[in-house]
């Protein structure tokens, strides 16, 4: 019934388009809102900004219901109109923002409900709602834009809201320094996406994506030799937001926010916009290949296949160190640089095949089973008193069943064992991997490998065996709102893969080329047999590596057996040491030299200097303003003669 | 005679006698309620003069009274202010120690004045109707008998308003004994021979000092700040509403409309004027530590910034005027507003007595500090659309014109230097030093109605100007078509008069 009155609606010509914007601005109302009106009420913060998300999901869920695989764009206005730049802020709705809207909102609703349980001891509960708003409407900005400058913008406001989240608890110097690592190594990917923008903008004229897709479609060699660096630039700001090698060292520390935070943020939604913006800006990648005179050397190699390496390292380096991390939530952490690596690495092989759905379809389902599971773990540790090594967890099977199956469904999706969603969407990039590029399928299945084997490890340590604790020991389930949103979660875990989202993304790029998904359950095993033989027997395989190593065990059994090689996987690879030592004291070389110069040039002479005398003038003038009217009078007098003399020719 | 042309003013003298006539058969009790419907009586009215059954156009009582796009503009804006300002006063009665009803009145009446001044086509009647503004003005200013500060700024405003008016009347019987009427569209059909006349000239520029006293620009500046700390709350935000604008209403009339060349000729006098007007306030507001002087010197500094629309002697300039007018009365309201429901709470005009506001009332805190960002001229609130409209339209003027430039950087350099004092207001209300007094501080519907709707107007205004630039467009075309083109059947009548 509502379906077809919303339909009506369309068919009489009001623009129900128009709701997108509601929808991204319920959420920004609401942050503001907290912010100056009721700062320290917490039922109204949490009631608002759950209501204004929640808001948004459903008008998401009405634009899904309407547009269903079409496209459609609200009503733009123009924002900065100059000769030669054009830039309006426009939304613009297809089967991949629309799908995208209901995976952040959906999400986003979630794991607010889930935070009134697991902040409700905070201090400042609704500063926490308000920057969940805020963060939620940024986001909502980089998917619905309809052109670079209003995504770069959002992109950016992303980044705040990352910045003020990962630094929730600002009074731990821990957190403070994540949020500044997040916030300055996203500046250098940022950096990089910015120029790639002023690129494009060069050479096709315009930032609008429609406008730019159809002039590269007319012409695929419109962008030259720019197209190779151009495309690795806007990679840059993905390699940023996406946390790819080598600018992956944010995310890990990252998780010194809110465990919601790193559910929501994270692990579902923003670290994904980066792939969301690949796929956005696709049209860039399936242009024709060029290099500028000194790189020539590159030849054909396009941007996208350089992308692709790029993944397949960052899901193997991340992978193998997830092996030796003990805190659950580092776990988690490295478990979703591997998955964004290969999301980056499909969408990289995608572009032989002029359609990176595979990866959208990954980021779908890796965005709600990441979510639930780093619930789950903030529902450990929670229950655990805020413990979250593994090793002094265990037992919890039987403490805590609502948070151990769901975590269980999780695990499952993220090892990729059928009929768990994360076995389709897995499936689809080692289908695309095994046609297009064989190595990096064969990474593809040792990533697969290695994932199952950390995540069984992780289940078989924190939740079987005794409590190695006296927190442990003690754990009870959590409350309702931390429990339920994690059976909603589980829902989609096990079966959003089942919808047939491959052709419906495919709508976004090319209806030529419908992608081979929707035969339910055995399909990935008839259409492509060896790629889904290979993804079933590496989830099998890493669960009985971990199986004989882990269960009942009392310690990590690796570390003597690797040696130096299990230190080295503890320790990140030492790259955050090494990038301490380079680029570090390079920087505090620079900073000491701009230092002195802000110090004594800006600071003491020009700003100092300047807003001395404004000081200094403004006290003189004011001894004119003696109070005595006699002297205001005199003042009018002489005031009305100054007057004449100036009209004076 | 049509009366029917003057039936708003009319009705609103009446309001305001049935004010003071109600008010001998009701209880003291019952007069914050008398305040409310009188407020109610003013909204009607204002719903009447923005609907179709009021006058629209034409020109009545020897020509001297006009009814235009731009009348009508401004007696809206006059009319939306007082309701605002009588609001204010119910939230601010507690302050008053007697003679509540009178204020009402007294708001009223003057209110009668600026509708008057917003159809004064007249040297004579823009004298009357601006000396019935300041007349009633006088009184509000001093009406809080019990303060010192308050009387003082009662009998500044009376000392330097009547030596203005005494430039100004000087400068009308020049006027008049060089041009032979005091009419606008006389005076404009003459305009080009009496530009040679000295006297005409000289009594001009007196008239000129007189409207920029009521502006409060440079160098008739001295009474603001005196009187704007002294006065009620609410009698400050009508004198920093309603007398701004209704000078400004004038200055159009006067300068674009009746004596344009006369002006071009003098755009030397204007840019040192709006200069020194911006410098000044902005200067003078940095080492103040009263939040109403403070806005003294704000208001000061924005009469530059409003004179710039003068000085581009442009149509988009005049609109501009009417457009910063519109967004300037949100902004002002709301802090005066915002003000007047502290001062029952906050002993002290000082800005150091703000500290803990962020904490006592979120919602007065953020109040304040929305329209001072909007004073400070920030997207995306309203303050930031008008400066940009204003400084454009010089910029427009601009070419060839080196002292436009200058004065385009002067305004800026203002800008930057209020954004210094405003962000110091914010700072004291957010991160002020420590206060024992941490009681919450509660407001009252009425308030919070009124400061919700200053609020959305300052931030609709500033995202979508759109709507209202177009009835600021259409009031400022109005009067190029009345000023003498002889497109409607009003001004054939002025022809024949002329000829008459």
């Amino acid at each position: 019934m509502e379906h077809a009155a919303v339909l009506h609606a369309v068919e009489s010509g009001s623009k129900i388009q128009d709701l997108a914007w509601m929808i991204l601005v319920a959420p920004l109302v609401m942050a503001v809102g907290t912010t100056l009106f009721v700062p320290r009420d917490r039922t109204l913060a949490a009631v608002f900004n759950i209501g204004g998300v929640i808001l948004s999901f459903c008008l998401s869920f009405v634009l899904f219901c309407v547009f269903g695989g079409g496209s459609a764009q609200c009503t733009p206005f123009e924002w900065l109109p100059i000769a030669g730049l054009d830039v309006h802020i426009g939304l613009h709705i297809d089967p991949l923002a629309s799908l995208m809207l209901l995976v952040v909102t959906g999400v986003a609703s979630l794991v607010m409900i889930y935070s009134i349980g697991y902040m409700h001891d905070d201090r400042s509960y609704p500063r926490f709602f308000a920057s969940l708003s805020l963060f939620v409407f940024s986001m909502l900005g980089i998917v619905l834009a309809d052109n670079f400058v209003m995504l770069f913008i959002f992109w950016e406001l992303v980044g705040i809201s990352s910045y003020l989240l990962i630094g929730f608890w600002y009074d731990r110097p821990a957190a403070a320094d994540a949020s500044k690592k997040a916030f300055l190594t996203n500046r250098i990917g940022d950096f990089g996406f910015m120029l790639g923008i002023l690129m494009v903008w060069s050479a096709l004229g315009t930032v609008d994506f429609a406008v730019a897709k159809a002039k590269l479609a007319e012409n695929p060699a419109l962008l030259g030799s720019m197209a190779g660096i151009a495309g690795l630039l806007i990679f840059m700001g993905a390699m940023g937001k996406s946390a790819q090698f080598p600018l992956h060292v944010w995310l890990p520390d990252a998780m010194e926010g809110p465990t919601p935070v790193s559910a929501l943020i994270h692990a579902a939604t923003m670290v994904a916009a980066g792939i969301y913006m690949l796929c956005r800006v696709f049209f860039l990648y399936t242009a024709a290949p060029g290099w500028p005179g000194p790189l020539s050397m590159l030849g054909d190699l396009s941007a996208a296949t350089l992308i692709s390496l790029v993944g397949a390292v960052t899901a193997l380096l991340a992978a193998l160190i997830a092996v030796q991390q003990n805190d659950i939530k580092r776990i988690l952490a490295f478990s979703t640089l591997s998955q964004l690596g290969l999301m980056v690495m499909a969408v990289g092989l995608g572009a032989k095949a002029a359609n990176p759905s595979a990866a959208m379809f990954h980021l779908v389902t890796h965005a709600f089973f990441k979510a639930m599971l780093f619930l789950g773990a903030g529902s450990v540790i929670h229950a655990c008193h805020h413990e979250q090594d593994i090793w002094k967890m265990g037992g919890l099977k039987a403490k805590m069943p609502i948070t151990f199956w769901t975590f269980l469904i999780g695990t499952a999706a993220l090892a990729g064992l059928p009929p768990f969603s994360g076995f389709y969407s897995k499936d689809e990039i080692f289908a695309l991997a095994l046609e297009t590029n064989p190595i990096l399928f064969g990474v593809g299945v040792l990533v697969s490998v290695l994932t199952t084997f950390y995540m069984s490890r992780l289940v078989l340590v924190a939740f079987f065996g005794a409590a190695r604790s006296e927190s442990a020991d003690h754990a009870h389930e959590s409350p309702g709102s931390m429990k339920w949103p994690l059976v909603v979660l589980a829902i989609p875990s096990l079966m959003v893969a089942w919808l047939p989202l491959g052709p419906f993304l495919s709508e976004s790029f090319d209806p030529a080329h419908p992608v081979h998904l929707g035969d339910i359950f055995f399909g990935p095993f008839n259409h492509n047999p060896i790629a889904a033989f290979f993804g079933f027997g590496a989830a099998l395989f890493g669960f009985s590596l971990a199986y004989s190593l882990y269960w009942k065990a009392a310690k990590d059994p690796l570390p003597t057996q690797l040696g130096l090689l299990s230190k080295v996987m503890r320790n990140r690879f030492y790259f955050d040491e090494i990038y301490e030592t380079i680029f570090i004291s390079l920087h505090n070389l620079f900073s000491h030299i701009a230092d002195w110069i802000d110090r004594w040039v800006i600071s003491g002479l020009m700003v100092r200097g300047v807003s001395g005398l404004v000081n200094l003038s403004g006290r003189a003038l004011r001894l004119v303003q003696t109070g005595n009217i006699q002297s205001y009078t005199f003042f009018f007098t002489v005031g009305v003669l100054l007057v004449v003399l100036l009209a004076r020719k | 005679m049509n009366y029917s042309l003057i039936i708003v003013e009319i009705t609103a003298v009446l309001i305001g006698l049935g004010v003071l006539m109600t008010d001998l058969w009701i209880s003291p009790a019952a007069r914050k309620g008398l305040g409310y419907a009188a407020a109610v009586a003013v909204g009607c009215l204002l719903a009447f003069a923005t609907g179709s059954l009021a006058p629209q156009h034409g020109l009545g009582f020897r020509d001297s009274f006009v009814v235009d796009d731009l009348a009508r503009f401004f007696k809206a804006f006059f009319l939306f202010g007082a309701i605002v300002v009588i609001l204010m006063t119910v939230e601010f009665s507690s302050r008053i120690a007697s003679g509540l009803s009178e204020f009402f009145a007294l708001v009223i009446f003057a209110l009668v004045g600026m509708l008057f001044a917003a159809s004064a086509n007249d040297l004579v009647l823009l004298f009357v109707s601006l000396e019935l503004i300041t007349v009633t003005f006088y009184i509000l200013t001093s009406f809080q008998r019990n303060r010192l500060a308050s009387l003082e700024a009662g009998v500044k405003y009376l000392i330097l308003g009547a030596v203005a008016s005494a430039f100004m009347v000087f400068g009308i019987a020049l006027i008049f004994g060089s041009a032979n009427s005091t009419n606008f569209r006389v005076i404009a059909a003459h305009q080009t021979e009496l530009a040679t006349s000295p006297v005409f000239l000289l009594g001009l520029l007196l008239v000129l000092a007189g409207l920029g006293f009521k502006i409060a620009a440079f160098p008739f500046q001295a009474w603001a700040p005196d009187v704007y700390q002294g006065s009620p709350a609410p009698a400050t935000a009508f004198l920093a509403v309603g007398s701004k604008a209704a000078g400004f209403v004038l200055l159009i009339r006067l300068l674009t409309q009746a004596v344009p060349q006369i002006t071009a000729e003098w755009s030397r006098l204007l840019v040192v004027m709006s200069a020194a007007t911006i410098i000044y306030g902005s200067l003078c507001a940095i080492p103040q530590r009263n939040l109403k002087r403070l806005m003294g010197y704000s208001s000061i500094a924005n009469a530059g910034y409003l004179l710039l629309g003068i000085v581009a002697m442009s149509r988009s300039g005049s609109t501009a005027i009417l457009f910063y007018l519109g967004g300037y009365f949100f902004t002002v309201l709301a802090a005066f507003t915002a003000m007047s429901a502290l001062a029952e709470h906050i002993e002290t005009d000082e800005i150091a007595g703000l500290a803990g506001l962020g904490r006592r009332s979120p919602f007065l805190a953020a109040t304040l500090t929305l329209s001072l960002v909007s004073l400070a001229g920030i997207p995306p609130m309203v303050g930031f659309f008008g400066k940009v409209l204003l400084l454009r339209s010089v910029f427009e003027s601009a070419p060839g014109r080196p002292d436009l430039y200058l004065l385009l950087g002067i305004a800026v350099i203002g800008v930057v230097i209020s954004l210094y004092y405003y962000f110091g207001v914010i700072r004291s209300i957010y991160w002020g030093g420590s206060t024992p007094n941490l009681a919450p501080i509660r407001t009252s519907l009425g308030t919070k109605v009124a400061l919700g709707t200053c609020i959305a107007g300052m931030v609709f205004l500033g995202i979508a100007p759109n709507g209202y630039l177009r009835i600021a467009e259409t009031a400022i075309g109005g009067i190029d078509s009345a000023a003498g083109r002889l497109k409607s059947p009003a001004l054939k009548k002025v022809s024949a008069h002329e000829a008459h």
